[in-house]
């Protein structure tokens, strides 16, 4: 009897665990229902304000659990619900002559560069090691070298092997920095789950489920970053804005609160976020220590400015939340701090409770699920009037690392920068990322042409103990302290918490000494419609298919058949679910290996079933005939599943894009072949042969049943 | 149910005969490849393609004079699946789409579209997902040769392989051809090639059912002639390759007609495929076994006289 139990569980086990990878699917389809039926109450809403209230319900009440599911469900390919994938490649040929020395370049090197193009086009060969074997096949037998057009003038000498180097290092930084960009302003546009992915040394594949104007999304692509230095204001002035904002978002909420209750996001980030260190970045000279600029946070709720006519006398924590963001619908959202005059710069939470604002630096922290309702707010109509003209508001790139590792939340400062650059990118002869020597932490070093040196030095000597923001593409990546006037234009940046941190900003800056010219190679666009259309389809090819099966296998096996047909439903759901659970994408060749696994698994009950009836008829009892039946058909399932296997783990390794999608789902069918087929088919059978004593049916002819 | 009891079908007799259909099949076949030349789609060749569906049934003439005006080069125009539905290609890569549809914007306002998918695919791409495919299709076949020969004897390996080629070469050449009667849009691409590659593997799974009972019987049946014995072992399993091929080739059937353009190419060649996987497991697999097993026989009883495996000889 024990036994039994053992068999029970073996049946057991993979469907619950099966259902249990499969509820957030179950869950986000259900609740994206949820969010059309509100969409639609949305759109008959009439008018803007009450459209977005309602929209804004369905936030609070589902929005976490729907992102959740939707974290955890069965993604579909870009085939079945549409979308655009593009693969990008960073064109080095052009690479190579962007960062040649422009007076240099001469008929001999446009010779070489044709030549490697040429050949880059159809070949799969490093484009650096092309351009090297035509360089010397042409221009060394000239007398050329290297050194006559690439000038690498820091702190290295200019040695062929230097510059072959560095132009590597280069096409390295070329792609890492394009797709730096390229997630930045994916991120931006809205994308619901874009997919990047660096393939290789120089492409970057993006697959991007909803897009639909290609057009735009191509420019995106596209157009070359920009990199900016912009002066940080973020002053009193600012913040009267924000509280503007607040009274207007306020306001409006009173004039419809007889419609609709308004609920506020995101109660508790002001508070959540009162803990941050301030901000740890700084500029040095070279010949300047490095200051530890990692300040300290008091506790200031005493000293709070409001202190005096505290309005929240006498209310739970509750309730004064509560309170406060219905009254602060704007500033709420994120936390402020101002940053009390004096060297040791303390960080005072201010809450905007009070008119009288304080003249002074502030600084601003934001949570990340709080970014999208902050954008969302600064660009409508009637709030973008109230930020002053000569002001823009930008979000840091990358969340503070120092304080995700220590709390897991992601927390962007934003920035109120001059909405004029001090100075652009172009005059960045590089950077690069290095290590302090005194204290080994890592640095950042930028040099600067003359007259970007010129304009440096009179930029940071009028800036002194203010931050200057480094901004690539209206992205903020850094914005450090001017500790003094940088003369000669070379900067030292430090503080970054990880020499990650300091690579990313090389990379960055070197987007303004070089431009990474990317250019789309593949691009395919699957309309929503045509999704729709091949999920329609596919499944219903799929339930057809299934359904004929397992007539055909009732009809000529009995009982076995049966059997065999709860062994294959079960494997394709356990295909989905495995698929679901290595976060595997179905498609529409996915769909076709699901088919072939259900042809399979059937082969594998075929074999086992035959096989018995064989035993049968040769006068052996049931009970033997099963299990002579299930021996001798094992080496033929397992073999002709493994050369199956072979060929889709083949497919799996060296294709890619639908052949790829066919190969997973057949591979893992094929795995869930040999567990259904051959230890669940048996397990079923045995536990069955228990309940209906030694009969069972294989659809054999009675004759030569065995007594 | 049961179709067959005991079944004597007598295979193997007619093992020469099937050869020589299989030779002269196979022959024809790649000539008709040479010949016909497989059209490349456009994964495989570059260029852009881009599916519309309009409104109302569209008249491919106008579309056709409307596109060629653009001289964009390379330009085809296809029926996609329904008659409101055509695929138009262009060699032109990077602005082909975009001018085909202010185009058809302009000119044919009164039956509006929407766009059901574009592809382009750069020169570079196409050039590598076509050795990649290669490359995918050789190392299959050589890893199954060896799994074979692992599991099984080197022969064996041996006449699965011919057997696959023969599988692999024949549903090609049939693609190629109904591809050009036009009775199927099959243009040679991802898709397509993955269903070539299943026939590749349902093929080795039908040949090894069949070797597996082979190798069965050789123990069992020591002294048993050769030749009879592989005939026993094909009839053995004849009961098995009936149901299965006939409830994935009506499957496959169910595909081709209700999978949607997308799958059809994929079904279409593993419906063929398994038809002749089926027929090359008993006739081209097993005969080049019994074929190789009588050479070396001959041979070696000439020389040491010495046998590899128990038959009894008459």
């Amino acid at each position: 009897m024990k036994n039994n139990w053992g068999k029970l569980f073996l049946i057991l086990i993979p469907i619950i665990a099966a259902i249990a990878v499969m509820i957030p699917t179950y869950r986000a389809y259900q609740l994206e229902g949820k969010l059309k039926d509100y969409r639609v109450k949305a759109d008959a809403a009439g008018n803007s304000a009450d459209s977005l209230a309602i929209m804004e319900e369905f936030r609070n009440m589902y929005g976490t659990d729907l992102d959740e599911a939707k974290k955890n469900q069965l993604k579909l390919g870009l085939d079945l619900r549409g979308g655009m994938y593009v693969t990008l490649e960073v064109d080095i040929v052009k690479l190579l002559e962007e960062s040649a020395q422009r007076e240099a370049i001469d008929e001999v090197f446009l010779t070489v560069l044709e030549k490697t193009r040429e050949e880059t086009s159809d070949s799969d060969s490093d484009a650096l090691d092309i351009f090297l074997k035509h360089f010397n096949e042409i221009a060394r037998p000239k007398g050329k070298s290297l050194i006559s057009y690439y000038d690498i003038g820091d702190f290295r000498e200019a040695t062929e092997e230097n510059i072959i180097e560095r132009l590597r290092q280069n096409a390295d930084d070329a792609i890492h920095q394009a797709a730096e960009v390229i997630r930045q302003r994916i991120d931006q546009y809205g994308v619901a789950e874009p997919n990047i992915q660096q393939q290789g040394n120089n492409r970057i594949i993006l697959e991007l489920p909803g897009v639909e104007n290609e057009e735009q999304m191509r420019s995106l692509l596209e157009t070359t970053a920009r990199l900016e230095f912009h002066l940080v204001r973020n002053s009193v002035d600012i913040v009267r804005a924000f509280a503007r904002i607040d009274n207007l978002l306020a306001e409006q909420a009173r004039r419809r609160a007889g419609i609709v209750e308004e609920q506020p996001v995101a109660q508790d980030t002001a508070t959540q976020i009162a803990e941050i260190p301030a901000p740890a970045t700084q500029i040095d000279t070279m010949q300047t220590a490095l200051l530890d600029a990692d300040t300290s946070l008091t506790d200031t709720s005493g000293a709070d400015t409001s202190k005096a006519a505290d309005p929240y006398e006498g209310m739970s924590e509750d309730e004064i939340m509560k309170k406060h963001t219905s009254e602060h619908p704007f500033t709420s959202l994120f936390a402020t701090y101002f940053m009390q005059p004096g060297d040791a710069g303390q960080m005072v939470p201010f809450y905007y409770t009070t008119d009288e604002i304080p003249d002074g630096e502030y600084s601003f922290r934001i949570i990340k699920d709080s970014i999208a309702r902050f954008n969302e707010i600064l660009n409508r109509p009637e709030i973008k009037p109230l930020i002053p003209v000569d002001f823009k508001i930008t979000i840091e790139a990358k969340p503070d690392s120092r304080l995700f590792k220590q709390s897991g939340i992601e927390v962007f400062e934003i920035f109120s920068l001059n909405r004029e650059p001090e100075l652009t990118g172009e005059v960045i002869t590089n950077a690069q990322q290095s290590f302090d020597p005194t204290t080994n932490a890592p640095i950042v070093n930028m040099t600067m042409n003359d007259d970007g040196a010129e304009r440096w030095a009179r930029i940071t000597g009028a800036n002194v103990d203010k931050r200057v923001a480094i901004v690539l593409d209206e992205r903020v990546y850094s914005a450090p302290v001017v500790r003094d006037r940088i003369l000669g234009g070379r900067s030292q940046i430090s503080g970054m918490a990880n020499s990650d941190e300091a690579r990313l900003l090389e990379v960055v800056l070197k987007a303004g000494a070089l431009k990474a010219p990317v250019q789309i190679i593949e691009e395919r666009v699957v309309g929503p419609s045509l999704g729709q259309d091949s999920i329609n389809s596919g499944v219903t090819a799929s339930l057809f298919a299934m359904l004929l099966v397992i007539v055909y296998m009732v009809f000529y096996y009995n009982k076995g058949g049966l059997v065999a047909d709860f062994a294959v439903l079960l494997n394709v759901f356990l295909v989905i679910a495995v698929l679901t659970a290595l976060k595997g994408t179905l498609t529409l060749p996915g769909i076709g290996g699901i088919i072939l696994t259900i042809g399979m698994a059937v082969d594998a009950n075929v074999l086992i079933f035959e096989r018995i009836r064989e035993e049968i008829a040769k006068g052996r009892s049931l009970r033997s005939a099963i299990d002579e039946g299930f021996s001798k058909a094992l080496s033929a399932i397992i073999d002709g599943n493994i050369t199956t296997g072979i060929t889709a783990f083949i497919l799996l390794t060296l294709a890619s894009g639908p052949i790829q999608g066919f190969a997973t789902t057949l591979l893992i069918g094929i795995i869930s072949t040999l567990f259904t087929g051959i230890l669940i088919t048996r397990a079923l059978i045995e536990l069955l042969l228990i309940k209906g004593g030694n009969e069972f049916n294989f659809g054999q002819p009675k004759q030569i049943q065995s007594v | 149910m049961q179709y067959f009891k005991k079944t004597n079908i007598n295979f193997t007799g007619y093992r020469k005969q099937f050869a020589m259909f299989s030779i002269i099949l196979t022959v024809v076949g790649l000539l008709a490849v040479f010949i016909l030349k497989p059209e490349l789609g456009i994964d495989f060749k570059g260029g852009a393609e881009i599916g519309l569906a309009f409104e109302k049934d569209v008249d491919m003439g106008k579309v056709r004079s409307i596109v060629s005006d653009l001289n964009l080069g390379g330009n085809e125009i296809k029926s996609f699946g329904k008659a409101n539905q055509i695929l138009i290609r262009v060699a032109d890569v990077n602005t082909g789409p975009d001018k085909i549809q202010e185009a058809l914007n302009k000119s044919m306002s009164e039956n509006p579209y929407t766009v059901l998918k574009i592809d382009k695919i750069g020169a570079k791409i196409s050039n590598e997902l076509f050795v990649e495919a290669i490359w995918a299709v050789l190392l299959a076949i050589v890893a199954i040769l060896i799994y074979i020969a692992f599991r099984f004897e080197f022969d064996f390996g041996v006449g699965a392989v011919i057997a696959l080629v023969h599988d692999v070469i024949i549903t090609f050449s049939i693609i190629v051809i109904t591809h050009h009667l036009g009775i199927l849009n099959l243009e040679l691409d991802q898709a397509l090639l993955a269903g070539l590659l299943t026939v590749i593997g349902y093929s080795i799974n039908d040949t090894v059912i069949i070797f597996d009972r082979i190798r069965e019987n050789i123990e069992k049946h020591k002294g048993m002639e050769f030749v009879k014995m592989v005939n026993m072992s094909i009839n053995e399993t004849l009961s098995r390759t009936v149901n299965t091929t006939a409830t994935t080739t009506s499957v496959l059937l169910l595909l081709l007609f209700f999978g949607g353009p997308v799958l059809q190419g994929f079904a279409f060649t593993m419906f063929i495929g398994i038809v002749f996987g089926t027929y090359s497991s008993i006739y081209i697999a097993s005969g080049y076994v019994i074929w190789n097993h009588i050479r070396t026989h001959k041979k070696t009883d000439e020389t040491h006289g010495k046998k590899t495996y128990s038959t009894a000889k008459a």
